[in-house]
């Protein structure tokens, strides 16, 4: 146990060691709090994790509690008017009630806890959604909250701290937790009351995830079903990196703090060192393995025995252990070495004043973006610009703050992100502009108070308008139509919809919107949803599939059904559509030059960064695209364009 | 047995709701895609019936699956015949389960730790490599393996059909398969017994890896792409699936006809609520409940029976 809080305390220290020489303003005091005031939430449930972990049990719910108290919380403050310490008040008690259901199963009717919370998991979830629809976000919070969560979170963080440590190593509640942990049965005949103990500890998670909800909502200005994806694994990662052992009975609260810590300054480091978000995911697995490889290496018995003996720390260990750290200090100097390397030979002005752009998609992962980032590059290319392509793998809202973050401690030339939350990114955005680094936005924009320009290829409600005037025209003004979206608290999609039924209601009284389906940006359930529409809705005549995988998904889904009355039509890439199109199952797409905007974007950034960019000028020159009109504060690429089948072999992305 | 039943019973009551409401999901063209569209939950929870039942889990096969359709895509573009696209993809599938399975066994890594590492290692190392991009332009002999759609599904639900008969036969019949059991059931006494606990841990995740493999073949060649990031919550359902068909999540219980219950009933709820008409907003929350319910039924009736001193 010992050896492997020594062993996370070398990594911790070879860590910062690293990362304070090859990333930017790493060690520095404003950077250090940053990472403390990201890492509250996560540090509360891997708090109360910790305590359940050692019980022997698990919770996988916690994130999914989140999500529902944040929802709760913003319904009673926004909708019934309460204040928002009453509506935190009465989060807590839905985080203890869904606590006490975990209790319930698993104390009482004794339960797996891992099925268990795997209900749980999707159960809360599932109900935040089913609150808001998915869609409906609150924000607008009052000042005085959101100052609270710049800051005021590490105090409540410090008070966690106290409570966990004192409770699980100096009560006598605490020394029965490891006793239930290290043998159920045994605990109970010595007198422990295993049920109402194991009640406290998923109780105690409940109120955790509760907190930690509030404290996300001050933290990024927002609250939404999605509050906490993603939150329960990387809190069990901490937990067992830091030397708890999931079978229970063993495990320290500083442990956990040091798993946290690691994990906090490997992601933070990485982000400034410029390193995709990508490697510090894989690295974080390796982590883990590793500590827990090498400790039970090392705590190998000698004779055949069923107990776990620990041994004395022999040299030739110490050695395998230094070079272990070392080989991973060396992996991580070395990838950074080559990225540097290849960045360089991209840019042509010698090191110096080099202009760094930041630039940030919704997800890094979707084709859409990925085309945008071809354009991106040759502008840098072309201009000499460093460029940072970096943002969060999955829709992340928080993740974004994350990277911004990251962007303002480097000190970046400017930045330029597409905006997957509106309330939440703008907190940090502003805080960029205080701090005098130009901000814009493109594809999608945050508040404008937030962002000096946004790069716009075309408005929601040119998007709205376009695709539904497409789906018209193909209808022949009448019919039925259904709407396969992506998910379904995507916000974008939510304000394309929006608009296409303003449409419809003001110019198309004799066409009918039969179904939206979600597909999850997934596209085999696109497909799916789309076999079950037509069936279900035998009148529908054309599908529109407004995010990148549903269309593909929906006309295959068309073209296999062997209906030729029904076409697909939508908002998707023209090389995904273009077997489609071809085939007569798609007729037209619309969308606009990806790789152009991206390219735009990087040309705007860059004079905003040098200052031929600012209020009150009317067109800049981008490169290859001329002259770009500006008007008010929106660098407007032009208008959507619709690809059919005359057109869509010119196109490459 | 009590669980299988009312998993049973559960999936019984919800098609008689839709025989009465919404008669048209019965329609062959339905059934056949809804069971089409269950082909890959099956073949991946096929392999997590052994995995839990050997008292073990792996929450990494929905990354597992994304990188192995994405290699079945890569291998048909540079022209491998489809017959090795498969085989490769397994293949694949089975290195990946040894990976996990040699952290397990050897190592002594918690299963539930090793396959998280996993999971995240493999999803982020496949974006990384593709940077998004899907797999086009793929040979005509890769959609339906070039027999045409009517054919090509056909050898889908055969396939899959074929693999649950023997493997569900092997289970009850063949030696290797009581080991997994045992060694779920109580694998110090296993290993006294003279099972090797150590090759049957690996066995059970090279051959979850093996069917993570097979279904994203037997998914990827409904389409004519390969999509960058599929089979994103994969693993859940396949752990949903078998639980709810009665697998004691502990180890050493659990039948191979429960997790197809358990498929079926899982799988038939998302185009259920479609037919009848429900917001798709409610789809987690209902198949949550619905596998907290399965699972407080039983400990319900089962702890009802123990007090009142019958067996259960």
């Amino acid at each position: 146990m010992r050896r492997q809080s020594f062993l996370l305390g070398g990594l911790l220290l070879a860590e910062i060691i690293i990362f304070s020489l090859i990333g930017t303003n790493f060690l520095t005091a404003a950077n250090g709090f940053e990472m403390a005031r990201s890492s509250v939430e996560l540090g509360l449930l891997a708090l109360s994790l910790t305590a359940v972990i050692v019980t022997g049990g698990i919770d996988l719910s916690v994130g999914s509690m989140m999500g529902l108290c944040a929802v709760v919380f913003g319904f009673l403050w926004k909708d019934f008017g309460f204040s928002v310490w009453a509506a935190a008040a009465v989060a807590i008690v839905i985080g203890l009630a869904g606590g006490a259901l975990n209790a319930l199963a698993i104390a009482w009717l004794e339960l797996p806890p891992l099925i268990v919370t795997l209900g749980t998991y999707s159960l809360f979830r599932g109900l935040a959604e089913g609150l808001t629809g998915g869609v409906q976000y609150f924000s607008g919070f009052p000042a005085a909250f959101l100052d609270f969560g710049s800051g005021g979170q590490i105090a409540v963080f410090g008070v966690a701290i106290l409570f966990f440590g004192v409770l699980l190593h100096t009560t006598t509640i605490g020394r029965g937790l490891y006793a239930i942990g290290c043998s159920q049965s045994g605990a109970r005949y010595a007198g422990i009351p295993v049920a109402r103990r194991l009640s406290l500890v998923y109780l105690l998670s409940g109120l955790s995830a509760a907190i930690a909800a509030v404290v996300y909502v001050a933290h990024i200005g927002q609250a939404k079903s999605d509050a906490g994806t993603g939150y329960e694994l990387m809190a069990i990662t901490a937990v067992v990196l830091g030397g708890t052992s999931i079978f229970g009975g063993r495990g320290t609260i500083g442990g956990t703090l040091l798993g946290l810590a690691t994990i906090a300054v490997l992601q933070n480091g990485l982000r400034l060192a410029a390193l995709p978000s990508e490697v510090s995911g894989i690295l974080t697995g390796v982590l883990l393995i590793g500590s827990i490889a090498i400790d039970r290496l090392m705590a190998r018995p000698r004779k055949a025995s069923v107990t776990n003996e620990e041994l004395d720390v022999k040299n030739s260990q110490v050695a395998v252990l230094s070079a272990v750290i070392l080989a991973g200090a060396l992996i991580v100097a070395g990838s950074n070495w080559w990225l540097v390397r290849s960045v360089r030979v991209v840019g042509a002005k010698p090191a110096g004043a080099k202009i760094t752009i930041g630039m940030m998609p919704k997800t890094k992962g979707d084709p859409y973006f990925v085309s945008c980032k071809l354009g991106a590059e040759e502008a840098a290319r072309e201009l000499g610009v460093d460029l940072i392509w970096d943002g969060p793998t999955e829709m992340d809202p928080a993740k974004q703050n994350e990277v911004v973050e990251g962007w303002i401690t480097k000190g970046v030339s400017a930045i330029a992100v597409s905006v997957s939350n509106e309330a939440s990114i703008s907190t940090v955005l502003r805080k960029a502009r205080a701090r005098g680094i130009p901000v814009l936005t493109w594809d999608a924009d945050a508040a404008p108070d937030a962002r000096d320009f946004f790069v716009n290829q075309a408005t929601p409600q040119g998007i709205g308008y376009t695709l539904m005037d497409e789906t018209a025209r193909i209808l022949g003004g009448k019919g039925e139509f259904a709407i396969v979206t992506g998910t379904l608290s995507a916000a974008n999609q939510n304000e394309w919809i929006k608009y296409i039924k303003q449409r419809l209601a003001e110019k198309y009284p004799e066409i009918h919107l039969a179904v939206i389906r979600p597909s999850d940006d997934d596209r085999d359930k696109a497909f799916a949803e789309t076999q079950t529409i037509l069936k279900v809705y035998p009148k529908v005549r054309v599908v529109m599939g407004i995010a990148t995988p549903a269309v593909p998904g929906a006309a295959e889904a068309v073209k296999q059904s062997g209906r030729k009355d029904v076409k697909v039509t939508g908002l998707t890439l023209p090389s995904l559509a273009k077997p489609y199109v071809h085939g007569g199952t798609v007729e037209s797409i619309v969308l606009w030059d990806t790789g152009n905007l991206g390219y735009l974007t990087v040309y705007a950034a860059d004079a905003a960064a040098k200052g031929t960019l600012k209020a009150g000028v009317k067109e800049i020159v981008a490169g290859r695209l001329g002259k770009i009109e500006i008007a008010g504060q929106q660098v407007l690429l032009g208008a959507p364009f619709i690809f059919n089948a005359s057109n869509i072999d010119r196109f490459n992305f | 047995m009590t669980r299988e039943r009312s998993a049973l019973a559960a999936w019984i009551v919800l098609l008689a709701l839709l025989a009465v409401l919404a008669p048209a999901f019965f329609a062959f063209g339905n059934l056949r895609d809804v069971v089409l569209s269950m082909v890959p939950v099956l073949v991946v929870a096929i392999g997590m019936t052994f995995v839990i039942v050997s008292g073990q889990i792996d929450i990494s096969i929905g990354s597992q699956f994304a990188v192995c359709s994405i290699a079945a895509g890569l291998m048909a573009v540079a022209g491998l015949p489809m017959v090795f696209v498969a085989l490769g993809t397994c293949v694949l599938g089975i290195a990946f389960g040894l990976i996990n399975g040699a952290l397990v066994s050897w190592l002594g890594v918690p299963s539930i730790v090793a396959t998280l590492a996993m999971m995240v290692a493999a999803r982020e190392g496949l974006r990384l490599g593709t940077g998004g991009a899907w797999v086009q332009n793929l040979p005509s002999t890769f959609q339906w393996l070039g027999l045409g759609q009517g054919a090509g599904q056909f050898v889908i639900l055969l396939v899959a059909a074929v693999l649950f008969g023997v493997v569900a036969w092997a289970a009850r019949n063949v030696a290797g398969a009581r080991a997994v059991y045992a060694t779920g059931s109580d694998a110090e006494a296993a290993r006294l017994s003279g099972i090797d606990t150590r090759m049957v841990t690996l066995a059970v995740f090279a051959g979850m890896g093996a069917m993570a493999g097979l279904a994203a073949v037997l998914n990827a060649i409904r389409f004519s792409d390969v999509q960058s990031n599929a089979g994103v919550g994969l693993e859940l359902k396949a752990i949903a699936a078998v639980v709810v068909g009665g697998a004691s999540i502990t180890g050493g219980r659990g039948t191979l006809v429960g997790t197809l219950i358990g498929v079926a009933l899982l799988g038939s709820i998302g185009p259920a609520l479609t037919f009848l008409g429900i917001s798709p907003y409610w789809e987690k929350a209902i198949q949550g409940g619905i596998i907290l319910t399965a699972v407080m039924g039983e400990a319900i009736a089962a702890r009802r029976s123990r007090l009142s001193g019958r067996h259960a």
